[in-house]
């Protein structure tokens, strides 16, 4: 009799516990959310800004970023059948297109890859490229956030010399000379692997709308 | 250390029952929980490439140690005993995910930096084993004491891990917009930043703290 009185205070402690922990945290949770969300979405911008080369501050606050993304960038969906978000740059006041940037995303080594791409007004010539989610591991896949890493983007074509749609994250340590060609990081061949797989895809969605926004 | 266990500020009858300075001084300084019992080292060389970083690392842990000791031991006399470590952790999880959650939301760029390993704190050996060897045992005063210590214990030497390999790493260290250059003639050490870096300076650090602690561990096998 003993033994399950001592059984039942055992699950009640138990349960009493967790509901008041699950309260506390969901009470943070809701209390923190606003400012979370803001920050999130001020990320977003920051990176296809700095995809797109917009200058900005680094220290721009959430709502500083949503203005000067709004009076820079326009959002236009191109095509039928699958929508394809572009985000093009037009520096205020003026009404030509600077660049062009899409949103990517796949599956990395352990969590969601999220990133822009950002392309020149012909379509074919990387611009930047900056990644706004990715949890691969520090020191190794975690390096493709890097300044050195993403410049190498910058300047190269999203096809072969044959035209074929596509880039090429080559092993780390060999010469990325093809003009499609990225030298990728040593010791994180999966992460890099992935990235590439994300980047082809958006690159062949873009290149299946062609026409629609090609005049 | 059993025989100045008489509390020097508030006597052996006082508030914190006279373990107060003892237990001060031992989470501090003679069983610091890095330097000399070498716990939680995974955090300290993943996060201590920047001083800033170190800075908020250890008041993570300060905060999340004082607030589960403060429990565990508020119910160190209700907690059944078959399921006293699983209620440890869900307190620390507790507190480690309100600390994250406050990041996120006031210091996103801070929160960014050290990613997973403010999180990682909930299996941080140095709270788990305060809060079992501890606070399971101790009245809340001496608890919250003791969590304090160990937050200094392990704050301190980050602190320090951080500034040096801030300074070598990157030839300056800067922290609240107040910077400490180390001139141009110095040529920044990339192995300071990466990995390495940390188990170097954490080695010279331990060296450090016992020679000035004397010889007493040795005795203690």
């Amino acid at each position: 009799m003993n033994k399950i009185r001592q059984s039942i205070y055992t699950i009640c402690f138990a349960i009493i516990l967790g509901l008041v922990c699950a309260t506390l945290l969901t009470v943070a949770a809701e209390f923190t959310r606003p400012r979370q969300e803001e920050n999130k979405k001020a990320e977003e911008i920051r990176n296809i800004l700095s995809a797109l080369k917009v200058p900005f501050d680094m220290e721009t606050g959430p709502a500083g970023l949503i203005e000067i993304f709004e009076r820079n960038v326009t959002e236009q969906v191109a095509g039928q059948g699958e929508p394809l978000t572009i985000y093009a740059y037009k520096p205020e006041g003026s009404d030509e297109v600077k660049a062009v940037a899409v949103r990517f995303a796949g599956p990395g080594l352990w969590a969601p890859i999220k990133g822009f791409l950002a392309l020149e007004p012909d379509y074919k010539t990387i611009r930047g490229l900056s990644f706004y989610e990715q949890e691969e591991t520090p020191g190794l896949g975690g390096e493709i956030v890097t300044q050195s890493f993403r410049d190498q983007f910058t300047g190269k074509q999203i096809a072969d010399e044959q035209g074929q749609w596509g880039i090429d994250i080559v092993a780390g340590g060999t010469d990325a000379t093809g003009v499609h060609e990225i030298a990728g990081i040593t010791g994180a061949t999966i992460t890099c692997d992935k990235v590439e797989e994300m980047i082809n895809v958006i690159i062949e969605a873009l290149a299946s709308k062609r026409d629609a926004y090609e005049q | 250390m059993s025989n100045n266990s008489s509390c020097m500020t508030c006597g052996s009858g006082g508030l914190c029952g006279g373990k107060g300075l003892v237990t001060l001084k031992e989470g501090v300084w003679t069983s610091n929980p890095l330097a000399i019992q070498v716990l939680g080292i995974c955090s300290a060389l993943a996060v201590t490439n920047k001083l800033s970083n170190s800075l908020v690392m250890g008041a993570a842990l300060l905060f999340v140690c004082v607030g589960s000791n403060l429990f565990v031991s508020l119910l160190r006399k209700h907690i059944p005993h078959r399921i006293r470590m699983i209620v440890e952790v869900a307190i620390i999880a507790t507190f480690v995910i309100l600390f994250n959650e406050f990041l996120k939301a006031y210091y996103w760029e801070m929160s960014k930096q050290l990613g997973p390993y403010v999180g990682l704190i909930i299996t941080n050996c140095i709270v788990m084993g305060r809060a079992e060897a501890f606070a399971l045992q101790n009245p809340p005063l001496v608890s919250i004491v003791d969590g304090v210590a160990n937050g200094i214990g392990y704050g301190v030497p980050l602190a320090i891990i951080g500034f040096l390999r801030e300074l070598f790493g990157a030839g300056q260290v800067a922290l609240f917009g107040w910077t400490l250059e180390l001139g141009s003639w110095y040529t920044p050490n990339q192995l300071m930043v990466l990995a390495p870096g940390a188990f170097f300076v954490f080695g010279v650090l331990i060296a450090i703290f016992n020679v000035l602690k004397g010889d007493d561990t040795e005795e203690g096998n």
